[in-house]
């Protein structure tokens, strides 16, 4: 998306949540919600079926007032993990300006994982984005669970790609995920700052920008 | 229309007029007189926000207190409408999306089985091509060592019988020559007289013979046409003759009623074997055709241009109507087994074609059946 409107000084970013079903997208924005307290912050909007499943997307609004007056805005989606779904997970990922994919550390889950990667490429090639260039973090979540595969191991498979370190996490623990988060506003700052000249023209350095856009809230329970 | 789902809402693109009306009156009626909502400011307004947009101000005359309540208030009730068109802009977006991809996939589907069904004639028409280059193959596998073997006969027919019949009939010649001087020495009695004229016809008979021989043999190498390999200028109406002699000695049990009118035409290229052949086949269905009344009729006759037309017809059984169309397909038989190879017509029509002329077949059963063979002068 990276639009930005020079009327009102407003620039819009978009972060989506991609992974296989099941994954823990939803819950990683709901602790986002609940341990975060960026400036400002909208209202978490959930669109679930009865069964809890994702059936469009999940929508959380953060942003921030830069002291040039720059009004920066971050709308995190999540995307519906089920196969069945493709066509709303293209709409929502359309003009992505960040990923964060959630993976799903069960041993059983690989192949999904595997799935889900490959149709985010996919996807990504049919909105016109590249998955080379197009700034993203990788969570393997569920670390809770028992019997998940070794994290030396997940590391060393992921370890020649550009998304390397991977993230640790137990969302529903709330353990990692702003961690994961900050990750991505790193490696979307970079290429944000190229593109709309973030540090040059707005006065927004990269450690501003991470951590106005992730403060906790004091009273966050992790 | 939102131009993406997710753009940020407009005041109006939420509420219509008559909503934002009827939630004034509401707020009117809750203590805030003259409650405006509108998407731009007005002095005292507070505003209403959606996703961190403020997509309108509300006004009205009360306690600031009460309004910035009924500002929280208008933007919960925002949250769901705009929750709610969201959902069905993304619902929206994604049904037209898969619906532009199923009919992209319904026309590449279309046009692969446009292609298939194309390939699947082409695959037909080939299967057709070469079953009729192998059946023309085979005929001609077949005419050819059919005419090798009737031209190694004819060849040996003729090397055997021309040279013994040649000095039979020159011999013949010289024994009447020697019944003439005979008859000058003998007594000029009654008896003698008988005897002698009975000898001389003896020897006439036998020399008539002789000479219907050697014509059979010569009329035996015009039909194997061991002379003329190739094409030549051909008499047909003399290939015709030779043709009959040899219908008439391979019917000679029974007495066949031939009217030939043959008209003045001129020679024509052709393979005199073949067409010999040709005429032989035709000629050979009419004599099998007619009974004890029957009669065959052989006319030719030429147009201004040198073209040749051959007809030969009879009054015999006639070709039934559904039999027809297939006297020409290679091996179709209607006699039994073993009288017939189902190759005559077949035969005569390659012929035809193979001159560029053209064969035509009219029947009717029970009438008799016409056969016209037109023969162009340049072939």
């Amino acid at each position: 998306m990276a639009e930005y409107n020079p009327e009102q000084n407003k620039l819009n970013l978009k972060v989506v949540f991609y992974g296989p079903a099941l994954s823990g997208k939803t819950t990683n924005l709901m602790q986002l919600h609940n341990q975060l307290s960026p400036e400002r912050m909208g209202e978490l909007m959930v669109l679930e079926t009865k069964d809890d499943r994702t059936l469009f997307f999940d929508m959380l609004p953060i942003g921030l007032r830069s002291d040039h007056g720059l009004d920066l805005r971050l709308k995190l989606y999540t995307v519906p993990g089920q196969v069945k779904h493709d066509s709303t997970r293209k709409a929502v990922l359309s003009r992505a300006d960040g990923i964060l994919f959630i993976a799903d550390s069960q041993p059983n889950q690989q192949d999904n994982n595997a799935i889900a990667f490959g149709n985010l490429e996919e996807n990504l090639e049919k909105v016109g984005l590249d998955i080379e260039t197009l700034p993203m973090a990788i969570q393997f979540n569920k670390r809770d669970m028992a019997g998940v595969v070794q994290e030396e191991e997940l590391q060393m498979r992921w370890g020649h790609t550009p998304w390397a370190p991977l993230q640790m996490a137990s969302a529903i623990n709330g353990k990692g995920v702003v961690d994961s988060f900050r990750v991505l506003l790193e490696r979307l700052y970079r290429v944000a700052d190229k593109e709309h000249g973030l540090s040059l023209n707005h006065g927004i350095e990269r450690a501003d920008f991470v951590n106005r856009l992730s403060a906790r809230r004091h009273d966050a329970a992790v | 229309m939102m131009r993406q789902f997710e753009d940020d809402p407009s005041l109006s693109e939420l509420l219509d007029a008559s909503q934002i009306k009827r939630l004034e009156t509401s707020l009117a009626k809750l203590g805030a007189r003259h409650a405006k909502l509108t998407a731009t400011f007005s002095e005292g307004a507070v505003p209403v926000e959606f996703n961190l947009e403020t997509v309108g101000w509300l006004n009205a005359d009360c306690h600031p207190d009460t309004l910035a309540a009924m500002a929280e208030l208008v933007g919960f009730i925002l949250f769901f409408v705009a929750k709610y068109r969201l959902a069905a802009n993304v619902h929206r977006t994604s049904t037209e999306a898969g619906y532009a991809e199923l009919q992209k996939k319904h026309k590449a589907l279309q046009e692969s089985e446009s292609r298939y069904k194309a390939l699947s004639d082409q695959l037909q028409e080939r299967v057709t091509e070469q079953v009729a280059t192998i059946q023309k193959a085979q005929r001609e596998l077949y005419e050819s060592a059919k005419t090798r073997a009737i031209g190694q006969l004819a060849a040996g027919v003729a090397h055997e019988i021309n040279n013994p019949i040649g000095f039979i009939k020159s011999n013949l010649k010289v024994a009447s020559d020697y019944v003439n001087e005979l008859e000058a020495k003998l007594p000029d009695d009654q008896e003698t007289l008988e005897l002698l004229a009975d000898f001389r016809d003896l020897l006439d008979e036998s020399i008539d013979g002789s000479r219907r021989i050697a014509t059979i043999v010569a009329d035996l190498k015009t039909f194997s046409s061991i002379d003329h390999a190739d094409y030549t200028q051909c008499n047909i109406n003399e290939l015709l003759t030779a043709s009959l002699h040899m219908l008439l000695t391979s019917h000679s049990d029974r007495e066949l009623v031939i009217d030939k009118r043959f008209g003045d035409i001129p020679d024509i290229p052709g393979n005199p074997a073949r067409l010999s052949e040709a005429f032989f086949n035709v000629l050979d269905n009419s004599a099998k055709a007619i009974g004890e009344s029957g009669k065959i009729i052989i006319k030719t006759a030429t147009d201004s241009n040198g073209n040749v037309a051959v007809v030969i017809q009879d009054n015999g059984c006639g070709i039934p109507a559904t039999e027809q169309e297939q006297v020409f397909d290679p091996f179709f038989t209607s006699r039994p087994v073993g009288s017939g190879t189902g190759l005559g017509l077949t035969v005569a029509q390659d012929t035809l074609r193979a001159h560029k002329g053209l064969l035509r077949l009219d029947s009717r059963e029970g009438r008799g059946t016409r056969v016209t063979m037109l023969l162009p002068r340049n072939s």
